[in-house]
């Protein structure tokens, strides 16, 4: 092997092993995987990863809902602004949905915001009658998920 | 020979930093947990202090939160709930928490919380940025409750 060879491959382990550690979330038991976008503003890809362990084992039936109707996350504020997270219902109902997931305020909010707006995607998949409250049905879930999770007496 | 060991010295020494910077790094117990804080208002001293209240006071507490717990994160509260779940809240009423759910200011009030199904304990911000011994004391009974609930996720969840 020339050296020129050995250093371009060493070059393409370092991003492989990057985009795995940063942009992806594989969970091969569970044959899931979700693109992590790069985050633009410091709070870094790391709290989502957190948010989906979090969910894999504290409530694997969220997990799975995540699994199959995400695709992707977007941890930078974007409509959602600082404090929240974004769906958005014109992407195309037939394919795994993108969502916008604010990493801002910790662990715990991250994992309901993941779950409120995989409650949109679900939506969006699913169809729900004219008139039906969206935000009612997804607000109530990550209040679920929030009860469920957080421990503290 | 000796320049080798100067740079064997160097590295050791930037480890022990790296390793310490941001966590609480026990190495005689094979402990180290990562300590988040706010860049501005945040202080990782406090917690230290609390850490070393359960090392000193209870081993087999310590030796569980070492065991069960990678990370403690401050916050300025727990939340066990979303307010916004009420559409009133939604609508712009200002609600009591205690009408809305209890649980929801219990949490908030509470001085941390285990977040289960990870590793995580939140440790709340003290309101006014106060601190002090009764600050140290109050973490370090949370902490000794939290990681026997973090314990007690992971023992059930490997069964």
């Amino acid at each position: 092997m020339t050296r020129r060879r050995a250093v371009a491959l060493g070059i393409l382990a370092i991003l492989v092993v990057l985009v795995a550690r940063y942009f992806v979330w594989v969970d091969v038991g569970a044959r899931c995987v979700i693109g992590i976008r790069p985050s633009l503003v410091g709070y870094d890809n790391s709290t989502v990863k957190r948010a989906l362990e979090t969910l894999r084992h504290g409530s694997p039936e969220d997990y799975r809902k995540v699994c199959v109707h995400v695709g992707s996350i977007n941890p930078n504020p974007s409509c959602g602004g600082f404090g929240g997270g974004c769906f958005w219902h014109g992407q195309n109902a037939r394919g795994r949905a993108s969502i916008d997931v604010s990493t801002e305020h910790g662990l715990i909010w991250t994992v309901a915001i993941v779950v409120h707006e995989t409650c949109h995607a679900i939506q969006s998949h699913e169809g729900r009658p004219p008139g039906f409250d969206y935000e009612d049905e997804c607000y109530n879930e990550d209040h679920r998920i929030m009860r469920a999770l957080v421990q503290f007496e | 020979m000796k320049r080798w060991g100067l740079i064997a010295v160097v590295v050791l020494l930037v480890a022990w930093g790296w390793l310490r910077a941001f966590a609480w790094f026990d190495p005689l117990s094979a402990c180290r947990i990562h300590i988040d804080v706010e860049l501005l208002e945040g202080d990782r001293g406090a917690i230290r202090s609390a850490i070393d209240v359960v090392r000193r006071e209870d081993p087999l507490v310590y030796r569980a939160l070492c065991r069960w717990v990678d990370r403690i994160q401050e916050e300025r509260q727990c939340d066990a709930g979303d307010p916004q779940a009420d559409r009133r809240v939604r609508g712009g009423a200002g609600i009591p928490l205690d009408v809305l759910d209890p649980a929801i200011r219990r949490a908030r009030e509470a001085p941390g919380c285990y977040v289960r199904g990870s590793r995580v304990i939140v440790l709340r911000r003290p309101p006014d940025g106060g601190g002090g011994p009764a600050l140290v004391r109050e973490r370090a009974e949370a902490l000794k409750r939290l990681a026997g609930y973090s314990q007690a996720f992971w023992i059930d969840h490997g069964r």
